[in-house]
């Protein structure tokens, strides 16, 4: 029988404690980290993160993975910057370009694993290849900065009221991608494509005995991951100063680490979008706030690290005690 | 007809038809390359080519015994990076000598290759996530240890420490390629005439069916990722041995390279099989589009873009020959 | 009985062949509304793949499908459902990480718009329970229930599909005997709705008090199909097997009574299904391990041998304590344990029969630090030939041989090893007559050498061949231990049902 689960043994819940205890640390023992300011930058920098990891929640939730988010987006960012600058082209269409883009890529990956049967793993560090090859092709783009004609899509993620130092900027973007990981969330759990994803990542065979059309259902969980991907494009554009070409590598890194971090299982099958922008908060408070209690900005990368390591080995005991049990 | 009779030859057979598919495809390119770009032709761009070679070389025989575990390792370019980092800068700003730095260098990625081990085989984490933390953890602590300075090897004219250029040419001599090919050599008996190899590859293939066979399976599995982490360490030699300078943040797109180089020998990503002679083709092949490329004057980086696509090709065939079988 | 009714369902002539095999030779099969028909052969005689060529799974060579008068042909499982056919599968097909209710219509969600209707499917699957009259929480996750519970949910699922025939494969494997209670009651009621019913299994006491007739399969052939009422057991059996293969039942154990004890288990526990387990095995003895699937003796097996972790317990070889906790440890001891599920456990398919050979004796087989490649082929030839393994040469990959082949490089593995205590589990699934015959044979040979044998087996028919003394279990417990003298079918059949709860 199904036992009730206490609160206590939701990975989610030991997440969410665990942001609330870094953000209490921080504000001990930094006056820096209190102010407005550094929540607005640290939020500024956390938008491309969780965009990617809604999308990517989708491919591990099949117990896949996509690698080719990070470099993709730089690669879809840094197209449509130059299609501003050298064709004028209206920023609104640039940003539907980057999600074509995306969705392009993630249809590719979704394709190759879905119908031609490639490993995930590899079919993406190919695409991964690809987009990073094209992207440093492409000169370094800015997209028009907040005073441009177009800049106004600056205001989709921050709203910026006067000017200079005593202008006010609300953080808009936050309830932006709260939304989407509602929306996403309420796809995941009520829709038949979500709920095909998880059955793929749990067991592939059974639902293609009860007749569902498995291929469209796993190239779609690719297509969306690309599509958030092309949607983070857009806000890395808004924070980046200049997109670099040949970057990007990594970056995906950061947003499945964050997946990991809230809760999917590493071998599929489970999953849920609230613990994924919950992981990746984590994420972004080590990567962003360390340096505000003295530790080197370089410190991140090992405490994330280690981070991502002990939240799979909670979930490997907690899955050898289950295992035990029975 | 005639072709199947081919493939039935003795030699062919030993050798392996993809191979030999593939050591033509190098030639061809090669011609080609020599035919498009005036001066190609010649010992300088040969030498040029074989400085690719070496550190990616070694980085592909390593990671080709991890993948025939049926596992994988990308934090392989990071680590390369992590242990030319501190190494080198013990030797340049903590006045070590040269030796004492390459027997660091190899011990550094023999660490990094057993904490990956370790925690793959006794944690069972999926190794790609062992990979992202352990990449992270590579890029982070070389970072913090050399506060983020680029680290530049000394020259062959440095009087104390430039004899270890001699490793990778001595007086225009491949010294070098002959390392390599020795460490090939040796790496094949290992994989095909030892204990460790038979077991890496049976494991690979069925692991729990070794394991039932009264084998120490994680032993075993946790070796090859010691082997890819010393192969790693001397990599790392050959890196700045041919490219002096490394730069802290940087190295992730060797690890593509050099899986693909691994995958495009013929080695499966499934595990279980594995071509040392292949690896050795595959890093060619790489090593020689970079370069060709750079001589046609195009963007270095489009090489990534056309070994993506030959991996999928690759892949594709081999998943299809694997079909057709059952 | 209805034995006016017309057929729903008529397969003529049908013909399957796979490369090397005649799966099918051409056979016939009909269910009427309202029947029970039983289909019956021994492993491999061709009932699964008659049942997949039916619902479009394999496609047939030949041969002619009526189905409601018309001729069909499906081309997956989602047409033969869409047209009322349905099968219960051996293997459950569930997802365990979706509930009951999400399970039962997976394919075919209720829909408000974008929204899967979950409640409607909460509704609808209490309304298929409440006809079933059982009792499961449509929001429970499927992994959380038992097995039994997990073949209704399979059930109500078919039902669900609006079926006219539903086939069960072999669905009381797994279950307890209450639970094949509820289960026939749950058949009968269908039945006496006008479905027509195909009930695939090996137990002949099942077939007796739930079937109206019964189709004898044989080496993928039809043998025939009889009425169950005017027929005995003994009828069923001599279609089912024919006379060649079987040998009588042993009667006296071939030990003797002085015969050594090799292995002593104590108080074995391992996890919910190994519960304080004691036996003893003696030298060149064949000792039986009876009971239903899910009885606990692969994970005892398994438990002794240290590939899965145990509670508690003491084992004893040749009268010395060992501490046996992983595989490697067993062997060491001189245990080799061939496992029922010979592709995932016990071969690598990828590799040769040299390398599977000297899987578990690698160090003897080395020069300084390279493996003899050249010793190595001899011992695998020297096996080859003495289990008369059917293969090109020793440099086969094991993939491309016959399941009873596969078999025998498992033992020459074990035998190379030279283990004093071998663990055959299941030895014969999987495997054709002929071939059988020869396992049978090779574990008389090896017992008669002295080597003890612990024999794993859910044919009742095999164990009764083999063993000198029986062990029979029961729900994790063993609930008895019979002398080959005195074994009948029966008493064993009883004690392995024994509801000890």
């Amino acid at each position: 029988m199904a036992k009730k689960k206490s609160i206590l043994s939701d990975q989610r819940f030991i997440v969410l404690l665990v942001i609330i205890a870094l953000v209490v640390i921080y504000m001990i023992f930094s006056p820096e980290f209190r102010k407005y300011s550094s929540i607005l930058s640290m939020l500024d920098f956390s938008y491309y993160d969780v965009l990617m990891a809604i999308g990517v929640t989708f491919p591990l939730i099949t117990s896949g993975v996509d690698l080719s988010i990070g470099t993709g987006m730089v690669c879809y960012a840094l197209i449509a910057g130059r299609l501003i600058r050298d064709f004028n082209i209206p920023v609104v269409l640039a940003m539907l370009i980057c999600i074509l883009l995306g969705c392009i890529v993630g249809l590719a990956n979704g394709s190759l694993i879905g119908i031609m049967g490639l490993p995930p793993f590899l079919a993406t560090l190919c695409t991964c290849m690809i987009t990073r090859g094209v992207s440093s092709m492409i000169m370094a783009t800015p997209w028009p900065t907040n005073k441009q004609p177009g800049g106004w899509f600056h205001s989709i993620f921050k709203l910026t009221f006067g000017s200079g130092r005593s202008a006010t900027k609300i953080p808009i973007g936050f309830v932006l991608v709260v939304i989407f990981v509602l929306i996403m969330e309420f796809v995941l759990n009520h829709t038949r494509f979500g709920r095909y994803t998880i059955a793929i990542g749990s067991n592939k065979e059974a639902i293609t005995l009860s007749g569902v059309n498995v291929k469209f259902y796993h190239v779609m969980a690719y297509t969306v991951c690309g599509l958030f991907a092309g949607l983070a494009a857009i806000a890395y554009a808004a924070v980046v100063p200049t997109v670099q070409p040949g970057t990007g590598a990594g970056l995906e890194l950061d947003a499945i680490g964050g997946v990991f971090v809230g809760g999917v299982s590493a071998t599929g099958g489970y999953g849920s979008v609230l613990g994924t922008l919950a992981g990746v908060f984590v994420i972004v408070l080590l990567k962003t706030g360390l340096p505000y209690v003295g530790l080197q900005a370089n410190w991140q990368q090992i405490v994330t690290g280690i981070v991502l390591i002990g939240a799979v080995i909670i979930d490997v005991i907690k899955r050898r005690r289950l295992a035990k049990e029975q | 007809m005639r072709l199947s009779k081919f493939k039935q030859n003795p030699f062919v057979k030993k050798v392996g038809f993809n191979r030999i598919i593939l050591f033509c495809v190098m030639i061809l390119m090669y011609v080609a390359f020599c035919l498009l770009v005036p001066g190609f032709f010649g010992k300088a761009r040969i030498l040029s080519v074989m400085n690719y070679v070496y550190f990616l070389g070694f980085l592909s025989l390593g990671v080709t015994f991890v993948i025939a575990t049926g596992g994988i390792d990308f934090s392989i370019g990071p680590v390369m990076f992590c242990c030319a980092l501190i190494s080198g800068y013990t030797m340049v700003f903590k006045g070590a000598p040269v030796i004492v730095s390459i027997i660091m260098s190899i011990i550094i990625g023999f660490i990094f290759g057993s904490l990956n081990g370790y925690l793959v085989s006794y944690w069972t984490i999926p190794p790609f996530i062992v990979s992202m933390a352990s990449m992270n953890i590579a890029k982070g602590v070389a970072a913090v240890y050399t506060k983020t300075q680029s680290v530049s090897w000394p020259l062959s004219t440095d009087p104390d420490n430039g004899w270890f250029r001699n490793l990778v040419s001595y007086n225009g001599f491949p010294v070098g390629l002959v390392i390599f090919l020795v460490a090939a050599a040796i790496c094949m008996i290992v994989l095909n005439n030892t204990k460790p190899g038979r077991y890496i590859l049976c494991l690979g293939s069925n692991e729990e069916a070794v394991r039932l066979s009264g084998v120490d399976t994680k032993k075993w599995k946790m070796l090859a990722y010691v082997i890819c982490g010393t192969l790693v360490g001397i990599a790392a030699i050959f890196f700045v041995g041919a490219y002096t300078t490394v730069q802290p943040g940087y190295g992730d797109q060797y690890n593509n390279e050099a899986i693909a180089g691994c995958v495009m020998g013929g080695t499966s990503m499934v595990g279980g099989l594995a071509s040392i002679g292949g690896t050795v083709i595959g890093v060619l092949i790489i090593s020689l589009l970079q370069e060709g490329i750079l001589a046609l004057g195009f963007a270095k980086d489009i090489q990534l873009i056309v070994t993506g696509l030959i991996v999928i090709v690759v892949v594709y065939a081999d998943v299809m020959a694997r079909r057709r079988k059952n | 009985m209805s034995e006016t009714n017309e057929a729903i369902l008529v397969m003529e002539d049908i013909d399957k062949s796979f490369p090397g095999v005649h799966a099918l030779d051409h056979v016939h099969f009909d269910v009427r509304c309202g029947e029970v028909h039983a289909l019956m052969g021994e492993n491999g005689a061709g009932k699964s793949t008659l049942m997949k060529v039916l619902t479009g799974i394999y496609s047939k060579d030949s041969g002619k499908i009526t189905f409601e008068g018309r001729e069909i042909e499906f081309h997956n499982t989602r047409e033969a459902q869409d047209a009322g056919i349905v099968i219960v599968h051996q293997e459950l097909n569930m997802v365990g990480d979706l509930t009951v209710a999400q399970n039962i219509f997976i394919g075919r969600e209720f829909m408000k718009g974008f929204r899967i209707d979950d409640k409607k499917m909460i509704e609808e699957s209490n309304k298929l329970f409440d006809e079933l009259k059982i009792q499961i929480d449509p929001k429970a996750k499927m992994s959380d229930l038992t097995v039994g519970k997990q073949q209704m949910c399979e059930i109500a699922k078919a039902i669900s599909h609006q079926a006219k025939v539903i086939v069960f494969d072999e669905p009381s494997a797994a279950l307890t005997e209450k639970e094949i209670e509820d289960l026939f009651t749950i058949i009968r009621d269908l039945r006496d709705k006008g479905m027509a019913i195909v009930y695939i299994s090996h137990r002949m006491d099942e077939i007796k008090v739930i079937t109206d007739r019964v189709t004898v399969m044989r080496d993928g052939g039809y043998v025939g199909t009889l009425i169950t009422n005017d027929c005995t057991k003994e009828d069923i059996i001599n279609m089912m097997v024919g006379r060649v293969i079987y040998e009588d039942p042993k009667t006296e154990s071939h030990v003797p009574a002085d015969a050594p004890v090799v292995l002593k288990v104590e108080h074995l526990n391992a996890g919910r299904m190994v519960q304080d387990v004691s036996f003893e095995l003696r030298k060149g003895e064949i000792l039986g391990f009876s009971g239903l699937m899910g009885a606990g003796r692969t994970e005892t097996a398994r438990a002794l041998f240290g590939a899965d972790p145990k509670t508690s317990g003491d084992i004893y070889v040749n009268g010395q304590k060992v501490t046996i906790n992983s595989p490697q440890d067993a062997v060491k001891y001189g245990i080799g344990y061939l496992s029922e599920d010979r592709k995932r456990y016990g071969i690598v398919v990828q590799k040769s029969i040299i390398e599977n050979s000297t899987l578990a004796t690698l160090e003897k087989y080395m020069k300084g630090a390279f493996i003899d490649k050249a010793e190595e082929e001899k011992i695998t030839q020297k096996y080859i030939d003495e289990l008369s393994t059917k293969t090109p040469s020793a440099d086969t990959l094991v993939v491309n041989l016959s399941g009873g082949n596969q078999q025998k490089v498992v033992i020459a593995k074990w035998l190379v090893r030279n283990c004093d205590i071998l663990i055959f589990d299941e030895p014969t699934r999987g495997i054709d007559v002929g071939a059988k015959n020869e396992i049978y044979k090779l574990m008389n040979r090896l017992a008669e050498e002295g080597k003890s044998i612990i024999m794993i087996s859910s044919e009742m028919t095999e164990i009764l061949r083999m063993s000198d003394r029986i062990v029979v279990m029961c729900e994790g417990k063993k609930t008895g231990e019979l002398d080959i003298a005195e074994a009948t079918q029966e008493k064993i059949m009883d004690k392995a049902t024994r509801d000890i709860a």
